[in-house]
């Protein structure tokens, strides 16, 4: 079956930075806004750009992401031909495949892409939120005619973090640098790629390394080689959610930005997620919730303040929520008091409990025992 | 545990009104999220059924979209599985519940059917039930049908074998019972059993009982008894966001799904998904649906708010529990405080006369004005009306029009009255006339009336609505038309026997030309359907009822295709009617001192001559006596009542049809002091009928409407009537096993139904004199005022101005 386009997206990283929250789960598993996984963002954006071959390159904790995408029917991603496919890593007689760089991890699964035969190959990281029309990105690398299509934003943060790119007039690469301490442009890499394919083939060829890493490696070796690389400048909202603040802050945005994500706006992009059987959520308290995002079959009594409630929550009366991010299940007493908090599924916390921080905080139930030794 | 298959009955239309339009009462939106078929599906899939069968009536589109292929509730199986059987008889008329006959039409699927056992429920219960447990009572019972029944009510749901529902639906043909519920409560060979389910439960058939479950979802003890965590209620999947609360929000005690966003105050309701309350709005005791959006500053209370409504700024809603204010899918709705509305009709009380449309729109004007409603009517002026308010009319002004190449002067004098303006039109060659109608040239009359409103329009006032009553009235929505002028125009039938049918000349005359008119003839009723902006008629179940040819007849096809457009509103009685205020009867009674009725069932004994007897079972009607008021099977059944009972009375005000009046004649001539006729209008005076009666009769065949039984109603007298138009929707048969109801109703129109209704009254009021009290203040208690009608037709008139 012949595709014009196959999307792989890498979901393989642990993402350490992120401490216990992703202690049991990949990055791209990791809730976000009260209601979605991380990987929605990207699954959602292929299903609208009916990019429907999609391969997820897994290594970290695969299973709970596994059972959550299943077969992908809650994105349209469900077709007999192509679909959603997840690719582990796995032994030939070549040895142990197990990758620990992007590029590498394409390269054991390019046998998957060519299966489809497609023009272009589409490289995605699972873990980043933002909402994406890639038929635009892809009609750019077709209208450039470019081997390589990098997809770059100007970011609000330090440069250092990412991959700078400097382009010329035409939009085409001429240089890259990866974290730079002294940046020569504010354009950075999305991580998101376009290759044509037998390009992404060649240049991953025979020698790719474990460690070779899109960013760091392939692209500055394909401007050696002198192929034609272009950058795609998206103006929308984009967060690479790596770290608890940039996570916490990320999820802040849709209560004080709504407009950056836009999630109410189903004329632009929808956002899907799998949706749980549960009954419209019920705020039993008066007048206690406000500037805040709440899940369905949460149970709320207490007062909730600029927070993201997921769903199945039970806030006991008098509780007072603020500033904080609760995972779904979560049970909290009466007259607790939870600020800056991100609180993980399934946490328990007893009454008159106060967990006010000036810093986002991950709380679960291993952290509230210690809290209680410590007592 | 593949032991039982299910037949979901969704061929009743129940009693739902607007929100039923476009649905089925299976489709309707629940709790927020869900449709009410949902319960039921869910409750399958939990006690593992594999093989269900969906019975619709008529439109099932949006039921079969929410279905899909059932792969919600694993019903997407490659063997069983989810099956949607629709009539083969599209026109056969709705049941109250699905018969062996209709199941007969797909006998294959029964045959097919691998499980030993079948349930038999409906599609719009709100509850969560273990099936299993159910099948396994029935089983352990031994019993050849057990039905299900909660504290609250019948809820038509029965188990049997497949082996015993194969034999009634094989001999639909042959036995005397149509469904099962008739099988179960009269079929004397079989043995039953019953099993109590305990959790929450209602079945949802109207408004009321719509609006009730959605609130009592937002009870934790009620709530809680449907959404169970280990067998969760299963709905189509839909993604939205969390809900957003914004600073403003100021919510107490309610359901919100997911995609709402909420700036103003919501109380004690139910919100769909993707709802909009803006600032400074206030949602209390309300349900809305999906996408629907309440901007600054309304107000709604007791609203059902349908999909996609949209309430604007200021506006203010304010129905009742009983009643709730029901907008329809897209409907706008605007403050419209100071709306103006048109009448225009042949004949309105207390001018003009000749039947009970002149009741009723003096009636409606009157407390349309009440409402703070504007209200103009334009009227002809006859020779009587002439004569009659010759002092106060006040001539306006006068204007040419053309008709039939002629130019002629019409005068339009007005007076006030009970706030409203009436125009009167004048002119001496059509309406000064002694009678109003019954000429020969009645078509050309009306349709020169109909061109002088229109000609009339530039002279008054600008409206936002006209509403039309019957045919004298129905070409006007196509002279608008053709003159392009825009006024939204409503157009009630009241009587759909009278059609104004003529020649197409007429259009001609009218300077259009006759082919914008298809047909034959010029049919002025037919033409106001084909072009009003809405219809409505006199109750709700007329109207469903008049989509097949029974009822419809030669509208049935036009009356389809406006189904969307088409209303009920009941029509209602004056507060003055009322035993409290009664000053002809012998003795005022009321809810809180009702021993003054027994007084005046001991006068009417003694003045009409039957035996005295405080215990007697005493039937009354007051009716013309025809076939349409169901004389075919009242005397038949009232004559084996008496054969088997000593202490029934009769007791008839009316006149009408010499065969029947023989028949009942010489009924009275084999009972003389059981048996009273007053024939002959003038006779008697009703109200001691209404007020002295136990029980009044009205089975009638056809009824749109009906006046008798809500005074009978409001005089504590007990209706008996066949569920039928206004009949259906004013009293709700009652049920033993419950203790609800209003009164005695059936369904089928034959002899035998109406003799064990009767029979099943009888028996109620002589052996459980607490019930039959019951049953009186309830009947006492019914809302059928004209204010309530008004206010219903207020919201059908910005339903007309909002689309």
């Amino acid at each position: 079956m012949k595709k014009r386009v196959v999307a792989m997206v890498l979901v393989g990283g642990r993402g350490t930075r992120l401490g216990d929250i992703t202690k049991h789960t990949a990055k791209p598993a990791v809730s976000f806004g009260g209601k979605y996984k991380l990987i929605d963002f990207v699954l959602s954006n292929l299903t609208h750009a009916s990019i429907d071959t999609v391969g997820i390159v897994t290594q970290y904790e695969p299973h709970a992401l596994m059972q959550y995408i299943q077969r992908g029917s809650s994105w349209d991603l469900d077709l007999s031909d192509g679909g959603v496919h997840f690719l582990t890593p796995y032994t030939s007689h070549e040895g142990e495949k197990w990758q620990s760089g992007t590029a590498h991890a394409i390269q054991q699964h390019i046998h998957f892409v060519k299966s489809y035969r497609p023009e272009h190959v589409l490289i995605l990281s699972g873990d980043h939120v933002y909402k994406m029309d890639y038929t635009k990105l892809i009609a750019h690398h077709e209208k450039n005619g470019a081997d390589i299509t990098v997809a770059v934003f100007k970011p609000t943060d330090d440069l250092s973090r990412y991959g700078v790119m400097s382009v010329n007039q035409e939009g085409a690469i001429i240089d890259f640098e990866e974290k730079p301490t002294q940046p020569k442009s504010n354009l950075a890499s999305m991580g998101i790629y376009v290759f044509k394919t037998e390009i992404l083939e060649r240049i991953l060829g025979d020698d790719c390394f474990e460690e070779n890493d899109f960013g760091r490696d392939i692209i500055p070796k394909a401007l050696r080689e002198n192929y034609r690389v272009f950058s795609y400048f998206f103006e929308g909202y984009f967060r690479d959610v790596g770290t608890v603040e940039s996570l916490f802050e990320a999820n802040m945005d849709l209560i004080d930005h709504p407009e950056y994500l836009d999630i109410h706006n189903y004329d632009d992009l929808p956002i899907f997620t799998k949706t749980e059987d549960l009954p419209p959520h019920h705020n039993i308290a008066s007048n206690a919730v406000k500037k805040s995002l709440i899940s369905d079959g949460s149970l709320i009594m207490g007062k909730v303040e600029r927070s993201i409630i997921s769903s199945g929550v039970l806030i006991k009366s008098d509780a007072f929520i603020h500033n904080s991010i609760i995972y779904s299940n979560v049970k909290i007493g009466e007259h607790s008091e939870l600020k800056n908090c991100i609180v993980l599924e399934g946490t328990v916390i007893l009454p008159r409990t106060k967990l006010v921080f000036e810093q986002p905080t991950i709380i679960d139930n291993a952290f509230l025992w210690k809290m209680g030794d410590a007592k | 545990m593949n032991r039982l298959f299910a037949v979901i009955d969704a061929t009743s239309k129940a009693q739902l009104g607007i929100l039923s339009i476009h649905r089925m009462p299976g489709a309707l939106p629940f709790g927020g999220k869900y449709r009410l078929i949902d319960f039921t599906l869910s409750n399958m899939k939990h006690a593992g059924v594999k093989n269900v069968a969906i019975f619709p009536y008529g439109n099932y589109r949006s039921l079969q979209d929410h279905v899909g292929s059932g792969k919600r509730w694993d019903l997407d199986r490659r063997q069983d599985g989810l099956f949607i059987l629709p009539p083969k008889n599209i026109q056969s008329a709705t049941q109250d519940m699905i018969t062996f006959q209709r199941m007969h039409e797909h006998k294959e699927h029964f045959h097919r059917s691998k499980q030993p056992y079948v349930v038999i429920t409906q599609a719009n219960i709100v509850w969560n039930i273990d099936f299993n447990e159910a099948l396994d009572h029935h089983i352990e019972s031994q019993a050849d049908i057990t039905e299900i029944v909660t504290e609250r009510a019948r809820i038509k749901t029965y188990i049997l074998s497949k082996e015993k529902l194969l034999e009634y639906i094989i001999n639909y043909d042959t036995i005397p019972y149509k469904t099962i519920q008739e099988v179960f409560i009269s079929a004397p060979s079989i043995s039953t059993n019953t099993y109590y389910h305990k959790g929450y439960s209602r079945y949802i058939f109207d408004t009321y009982n719509y609006m009730k479950a959605n609130l009592d979802m937002l009870r934790f003890d009620r709530g809680r008894q449907v959404f169970l965590e280990a067998r969760p209620v299963l709905s189509k999947e839909k993604t939205a966001p969390p809900v957003r609360y914004e600073a403003s929000a100021d919510v107490h005690n309610s359901l919100i799904a997911s995609g709402s966003i909420i700036n103003g105050r919501v109380i004690n309701s139910v919100i769909g998904r993707d709802v909009l309350i803006k600032k400074g709005a206030i949602v209390e005791n309300s349900v809305l649906m999906n996408n629907a959006v309440v901007e600054e500053d309304a107000h709604i209370t007791y609203a059902i708010l349908d999909k996609s409504t949209v309430i604007r700024k200021h506006t203010v809603l304010e129905g009742t529990l009983q009643d709730p204010y029901v907008t329809q899918k897209y409907q706008l709705v605007t403050e419209q405080t100071h709306i103006h509305v048109l009448q225009v009709a042949s004949e309105m009380t207390p001018f003009i006369k000749t039947g009970g449309l002149a009741d009723v729109l003096g009636g409606l004007t009157e407390h349309l004005v009440k409402l703070g409603i504007k209200v103009s009517v334009i009227l002809p002026l006859y020779k009587q009306v002439r004569k009659n308010f010759e002092e106060s009319l006040k001539k306006v002004f006068t204007q040419e029009v053309v008709y039939d190449q002629e130019t002629y002067q019409i005068t339009v004098h007005s007076l006030e009255y009970k706030g409203a303006t009436i125009y009167f039109v004048e002119h001496f060659k059509y309406f000064s006339r002694d009678e109003i109608y019954g000429y020969k040239d009645d078509c050309d009359r009306f349709a020169f009336f109909n061109k002088c409103v229109v000609e009339m329009l530039e002279h008054l006032d600008n409206f936002n609505l006209m509403h039309l009553h019957d045919w004298h009235t129905g070409l006007i929505p196509l002279i608008l038309n053709e003159k392009n002028i825009d006024l939204k125009t409503l157009l009630t039938l009241h009587n759909i026997d009278y059609q104004g049918v003529c020649n197409k000349e007429t259009l001609t005359r009218l300077g259009l030309t006759h082919t914008i008119v298809q047909d034959k003839e010029l049919n002025f009723l037919k033409t106001g359907i084909l072009n009003a902006t809405k219809l409505s008629t006199v109750s709700e179940t007329y109207r469903d009822e008049l989509r097949y040819d029974y009822y419809g007849k030669n509208l049935t096809e036009s009356l389809l295709r406006r189904e969307r457009d088409f209303f009920g509103v009941l029509n209602g009685i004056s507060n003055k009617q009322s035993p409290a205020q009664d000053k002809v009867i012998v003795s005022q009674y009321s809810t809180k001192h009702p021993e003054g009725k027994l007084e005046n069932k001991r006068y009417l004994q003694q003045e009409m001559g039957l035996e005295k007897d405080d215990n007697a079972f005493l039937i009354g009607s007051v009716t013309r006596i025809t076939e349409q008021k169901g004389f075919e099977i009242i005397i038949p059944a009232l004559e084996r009542l008496f054969e088997q009972h000593q202490d029934v009375q009769y007791i008839l005000l009316g006149q009408g049809d010499a065969n029947f009046v023989n028949g009942l004649r010489s009924l009275e001539s084999k009972y003389p002091n059981r048996i009273k006729l007053n024939i002959g209008y003038d006779s008697a005076n009703p109200n001691h009928i209404y007020a002295g009666c136990d029980v009044f009769l009205m089975p009638s065949r056809v009824e749109p409407c009906g006046l008798g039984q809500m005074i009978a109603m409001r005089y504590g007298t007990v209706p008996v009537v066949r569920q039928t138009g206004g009949l259906a929707d004013t009293v709700r048969g009652y049920d033993p096993v419950t203790n609800r109801g209003t009164g005695f109703s059936f369904f089928n129109y034959d002899i035998d139904s109406l003799e064990h209704t009767l029979k099943e009254a009888y028996h109620v009021y002589k052996t459980n004199p607490t019930i039959w009290k019951k049953l009186i203040r309830r009947d006492m208690e019914s809302d059928f005022s004209l204010l309530r009608q008004a206010n219903k037709m207020f919201e059908l008139y910005r339903l007309t101005i909002g689309n």
